[in-house]
């Protein structure tokens, strides 16, 4: 299955697509009225389950209580009507929006918090939701609400098990557009780039928490639009149908099919909302028997049953308008782009970073050198917001950072790579550009579902660019290739392409150079020249001598977190100190040898 | 002021039950970062096991407090090496699959074993032997009887037994450095797996000790109660910051009074949002729990 | 104080050092980083691994210690096949490993991370108190932090105390991972003396170390691993005057 040819794949996928429809067109017709009863209930899991795929899927964020907005979507549509006479269709517009206010209120409060500890907030919530509407008069208490009037259309009752069944569909068709479009929004790639690594994302400038709530946001619309179906279904509801279990039973709808994979969720779907009707000739025994089932399932396919694909199709566009090259750079040559003070960083007892101040101009490459755990990366931890400062001040462009979120010092021109490369590796490799490019992006969401002329004229010029910046690290034939999966040397490549997406004034590289060959290093130098060249101010962390007295303006040097010396890397080759401390000095370790060890640990 | 220590004595007796549950969630979570769903249906399968065996001794002429005595042991055996099953068949196969896989069996695990339990107990109430009576004292119009106490201070008692297990032995303190880092853990020797099986025995076993004080002191279970004990005690776990064992049980005690003043001052019915309320308003301002989490992260 | 000669212990007919390692390939998901590294180590030796970042330094000691499964390759130690042991397993027969970046357990006290270091002795608890006390004995910064939590301890204390804790064991291959990273050069210069000190008591050395020139001075061996294939091996003297080693690693 894995290494069929896509054509086949794809003309396979078509097949399927058609026979399901088919299905379900001529199901109605056919099927007895108890038949087209659990299809229903297998289109609402496969709608709850494509909103529920957004946050837990896509964003990778827990959620124990979708059942929530499930609930709040159908108490909407029931009371709207009840109380107020509206039309089914009236009641949508305010149930959707109750919904993603709630949204906004479930996500507000976790969005700083781990992701295990969603789990028990997200979960409070459904409960509190469900005593609420249990404990409440106008919510009818445990009796709920009846009476609700079936939805009308044209003068026709939506109320035959056929016509509902028919309505869910059209409700699931909508779901599955939305969904489809948001996934492959801006969005959809910034809830998966932090599902892959959010510090990484924000780093390189996603906006980690916005992000995550409109993940709840969305999440909550599609679960509200279910329970507004629900409601028109019934025709009564009752706090009993919006418990924890059913807020578990999405979840194990999004997991068993396969996180982030929409077919998954619509296969876990049929499972979860036929399975147990199937086993009804287990009588007593079904639930353990359902259990069982789930358990051993999810031993044999921990990713799920139909996981999620990488799209391996890039539609990237062959048109060649446009330059990398930042406008202006050259005019401002030699100014004062980043100032650092007297900064120190401490961990614990250790004290990895003690006071180190230096200026970086506009248009220089500087290198900074000096012996693992020296303290060069807490340094541009610092930087970047990643961790904060325990002393000292950062002026970039004259601002003061420090206590800055790492996705606002990136869209004020600062990115950076990482040591341990820390790509999105269930991404392709142009996928990862496009997060890195997405933050400077002009189109809006809205454009992006709706697919509007504009926005995909915007899409098609955002593109272009991801293409001239694989085209220019080398790795165009790559755009397709999981991230993962690349050579050490080309992945340290997408992560520079990555980080230059972001548009930035001033390049941190983080060791670009380790584990690459010689004839890599070697383009390695061309490349860093290259971004220079755009107009991009380079500061990079390296070892490999040979690259940094190549490509270095200048070069400072650490040690036992503080600068020791500074200059043009000739002289720094020269220097008595630097040769000590970054090499070892033969005749100081011959006098200490042996004798003093016992007094110096003491010291 | 009667009234509220009434409910303070209330309060601490099932709050000393919940933080015996909340030491297994948490424990579990410390080592392999794991929300066991199922634990809250292994404190409900300890008093159906101590049930039965009490049960069955009824008939003997057995003395009382050695009944109550074997069936203790018997329960809190049994459930530990269930806790052991448990983690070898539904967790250590997924351990290094998605996250959510592995939180999936744990639901899968608390389905059977409440599914399970009614299959061979059925749905209704069993009632517990009446071994405790309602005899007990009064000081300053505050009632407390002889069972509250008692109960209070077996769990305190089992919880300090703990934490010398936990300080004071080469076991429990593997298991703190297991928590730290389990690769370095590994470097000393230490097989990781073995010490997450003991995990899971102590921590079930200390559930089941729950289960059984519940059933006595309530006197009537029933196959859903480990799905309510166990909110309240995996609440209790990150209320006092999960993976950290002090932190549970003072959570535990303290979701045990913000229950008890809750049906008394507001009511029974507002009982739970009271406490998720308090929950979720106390992660808000403190992310990582009252007490802070025995977590290093790394960068 | 000069390198002593290599002890070389026979094993049947066959002269195998201490450490015996065969052509490992290891591979994280689809990308292979160690493409056949062979290396071996005598018994009284010390032999450091040398290379740049990234080089794949780390990897093979972590193969060698059982923390990452290895695709191909033969490990021996001792005469002891421990290709597949798991990780605590390798540990009792005879490899004590000292992680890059320490890796104490910074919420336990100094002592009980010692003691841990003696976890496969815990049924002889007489024995493991008599290894702290000859820890203390070496280290006697680490006696009077003993109650203070690992976590507090200055750079180089917290090197003192994965050392110190890996040699709990009694190990016969003491396995380094850059214990000079981070510490202030009188502090790199004591570590080696240690390090010397260590040997000189019958524990043989695998160093990986970034500063090339100070371990060249103590091994007698010496290894240089470019992108996950040994590329230069032989006496360390003769690999310090060697001038691709010097261009490379030394500064020229």
């Amino acid at each position: 299955m894995a290494r069929t040819d896509p054509a086949l794949r794809a003309a396979t996928a078509r097949m399927l697509i058609v026979a399901v429809a088919a299905g379900a067109v001529v199901l109605p017709l056919v099927a007895s009225d108890y038949v087209i009863d659990v299809a229903i209930s297998i289109v609402t899991f496969g709608i709850l389950g494509l909103g529920l795929n957004i946050v837990v899927g896509y964003a990778g964020l827990l959620d124990l209580g979708y059942a929530a907005f499930f609930a709040i979507g159908a108490y909407s549509t029931a009371l709207l009507e009840t109380l107020l006479h509206f039309s089914f269709w009236e009641t949508l517009p305010p149930s959707l929006a109750f919904a993603a206010v709630s949204g906004v209120i479930i996500g507000y409060p976790t969005l700083r918090l781990r992701s295990d500890y969603l789990a028990i907030v997200t979960l409070g919530f459904g409960e509190i939701v469900r005593i609420i509407a249990n404990n409440l008069d106008i919510t009818g208490g445990p009796n709920g609400i009846y009476g609700i009037n079936p939805p009308v259309l044209f003068g026709f009752e939506i109320s035959s098990p056929a016509t509902i069944y028919g309505l869910a569909w059209v409700f699931l068709l909508i779901v599955l557009l939305f969904t489809r479009r948001l996934s492959a929004s801006r969005l959809g790639r910034a809830w998966i780039s932090i599902r892959e690594d959010e510090t990484a994302a924000e780093a390189i400038g996603v906006p980690t928490l916005r992000v995550k709530l409109l993940a709840y946001v969305m999440g909550a619309l599609v679960g509200g639009f279910g329970g507004s179906l629900f409601a028109a279904r019934f025709g009564a509801i009752d706090p009993t149908g919006f418990t924890y279990l059913q807020s578990i039973t999405f979840l194990i709808v999004v997991v068993l099919g396969g996180m982030g994979s929409m077919p998954g969720v619509l296969l876990g779907a049929v499972i979860v909302g036929g399975l147990p009707e199937a086993l009804r000739f287990l009588a007593l025994w079904r639930e353990f028997g359902f259990a069982i089932g789930l358990i051993v399932l999810m031993l044999v396919r921990p990713q799920g049953l139909w996981p999620a694909r990488i799209a391996r199709r890039v539609p990237l566009p062959e048109d060649d308008a446009g330059d990398l090259r930042f406008a202006g750079a050259e005019a401002k040559r030699g100014e004062t782009l980043l100032e650092v003070k007297d900064l120190g960083r401490d961990f614990g007892g250790v004290r990895a970073v003690r006071g180190v101040s230096f200026t970086v101009h506009r248009g220089e490459i500087l290198s900074i050198i000096g012996p693992n755990g020296a303290g060069k990366t807490t340094v541009f931890n610092c930087l970047t917001g990643v961790i904060r400062p325990s002393r000292g001040e950062i002026l970039f462009r004259g601002q003061r950072l420090g206590h800055w979120a790492p996705h606002r010092v990136v869209a004020l021109g600062l990115s950076r790579t990482f040591q341990g490369i820390r790509l999105f590796p269930n991404m392709t490799a142009h996928q990862n550009v496009l997060v890195g490019m997405d933050p400077h992006h002009r189109v809006s969401l809205v454009g992006e579902i709706l697919g509007l002329p504009s926005a995909r004229r915007d899409t098609r010029e955002h593109l272009g660019t991801c293409r001239r910046l694989l085209q220019f690290v080398g790795l165009e034939e790559a755009a397709g290739r999981r991230a993962g999966d690349l050579p050490y040397g080309d992945q340290r490549r997408l992560e520079i392409a990555r980080a230059l997406g972001a548009k930035p004034e001033l390049l941190l590289l983080d060791e670009p150079a380790a584990g690459m060959n010689p004839t890599e290093k070697t383009a390695l130098m061309g490349l860093i020249r290259g971004i220079r060249d755009l107009g991009v101010t380079v500061v990079l962390i390296e070892h490999d001598m040979m690259l940094v007295m190549g490509v270095s303006d200048r070069v400072l040097v650490m040690d036992h977190g503080t600068l020791i010396a500074a200059g043009e890397p000739a002289a720094i080759q020269r220097n008595e100190r630097v040769i000590d401390a970054y090499l070892g000095n033969d005749t100081e370790a011959d006098e200490t040898a042996g004798a003093e060890e016992a007094a110096l640990w003491d010291s | 002021m009667q009234a509220f220590f009434q409910f303070t004595v209330e309060g601490l007796t099932i709050g000393g039950f919940y933080a015996l549950v909340a030491l297994g969630y948490t424990m579990v979570y410390g080592i392999i970062r794991l929300i066991n769903f199922a634990h809250g249906d292994v404190f409900m399968v300890g008093a159906f096991i101590g049930w039965t065996v009490l049960v069955t001794l009824a008939g003997t002429h057995l003395p009382i407090v050695l009944a109550l005595f074997v069936a203790l042991a018997t329960s809190l055996f049994f459930s530990g090496a269930l806790g052991v099953v448990i983690d070898r068949v539904a967790y250590q196969p997924l351990l290094a699959a998605p996250r959510l896989s592995i939180l999936i069996t744990a639901l899968g695990v608390s389905l059977a074993l409440e599914n399970g339990v009614l299959l061979i107990y059925g749905p209704g109430f069993l009632t517990y032997p009446h071994l405790l009576g309602t005899a007990g004292f009064t000081i300053g119009g505050v009632q407390i009887s002889y069972a509250q106490t008692t109960m209070f201070v077996i769990s305190l008692a089992l919880m300090f037994a703990l934490y010398l297990f936990v300080h004071r032995t080469f076991i429990g303190t593997a298991m703190r450095a297991l928590a730290v880092d389990q690769d370095a853990a590994r470097l000393m020797g230490i097989d990781v797996e073995r010490i997450i099986q003991i995990t899971f025995f102590v921590g079930s076993f200390l559930a089941a000790a729950a289960g059984m004080m519940e059933g006595l002191y309530y006197t009537q279970i029933n196959f859903y109660m480990g799905f309510l004990l166990g909110l309240r005690a995996f609440t209790a776990a990150v209320l006092g910051g999960i993976g950290n064992i002090p932190g549970a049980m003072a959570g535990g005690l303290l979701i045990g009074l913000l229950e008890s003043y809750g049906a008394g001052y507001i009511s029974s019915r507002w009982t739970d949002v009271f406490v998720f309320l308090v929950l979720i308003g106390v992660l808000v301002v403190k992310p990582t729990g009252l007490f802070g989490e025995r977590v290093v992260e790394r960068m | 104080m000069k390198p002593q000669a290599p002890k070389r212990q026979p094993y049947g007919t066959l002269e195998l050092g201490l450490l015996n390692v065969q052509d490992l390939h290891v591979a994280y998901g689809k990308v292979e980083v160690l493409h056949g590294v062979s290396l071996e180590v005598a018994e009284g030796e010390i032999v450091a691994l040398l290379g740049s970042n990234g080089a794949g330094k780390t990897t093979t000691l972590r193969t060698l210690s059982g923390l990452v499964r290895l695709r191909q390759g033969r490990i021996v130690l001792g005469g002891e096949d421990i290709t597949r042991l798991p990780a605590h397993k390798v540990v009792a027969s005879g490899l004590g490993h000292v992680p890059e970046g320490r890796r104490i357990f910074g919420p336990l006290s100094v002592e009980e991370n010692l003691r841990l270091g003696g976890y496969l002795l815990r049924h002889d608890l007489a024995e493991v108190e008599k290894r702290v006390h000859a820890s203390y004995a070496l280290f006697p910064r680490l006696a009077e932090r003993r109650h203070q939590l690992a976590g507090t301890l200055s750079g180089g204390e917290q090197q003192m105390l994965a050392i110190a804790r890996a040699l709990m064991l009694e190990p016969r291959l003491l396995v380094l991972d850059e214990p000079s990273m981070g510490l202030a050069p009188k502090l790199v210069f004591a570590i080696f003396a240690i390090i010397q000190q260590i040997r000189a008591k019958g524990t043989s050395v695998l160093l990986v170390e970034q500063n090339a020139r100070q371990a060249l001075r103590i091994a007698d061996r010496a290894y240089v691993l470019e992108s996950g294939r040994i590329a230069l091996s032989g006496p360390a003297s003769a690999l310090a005057a060697d001038p691709r080693v010097r261009a490379a690693y030394l500064g020229g």
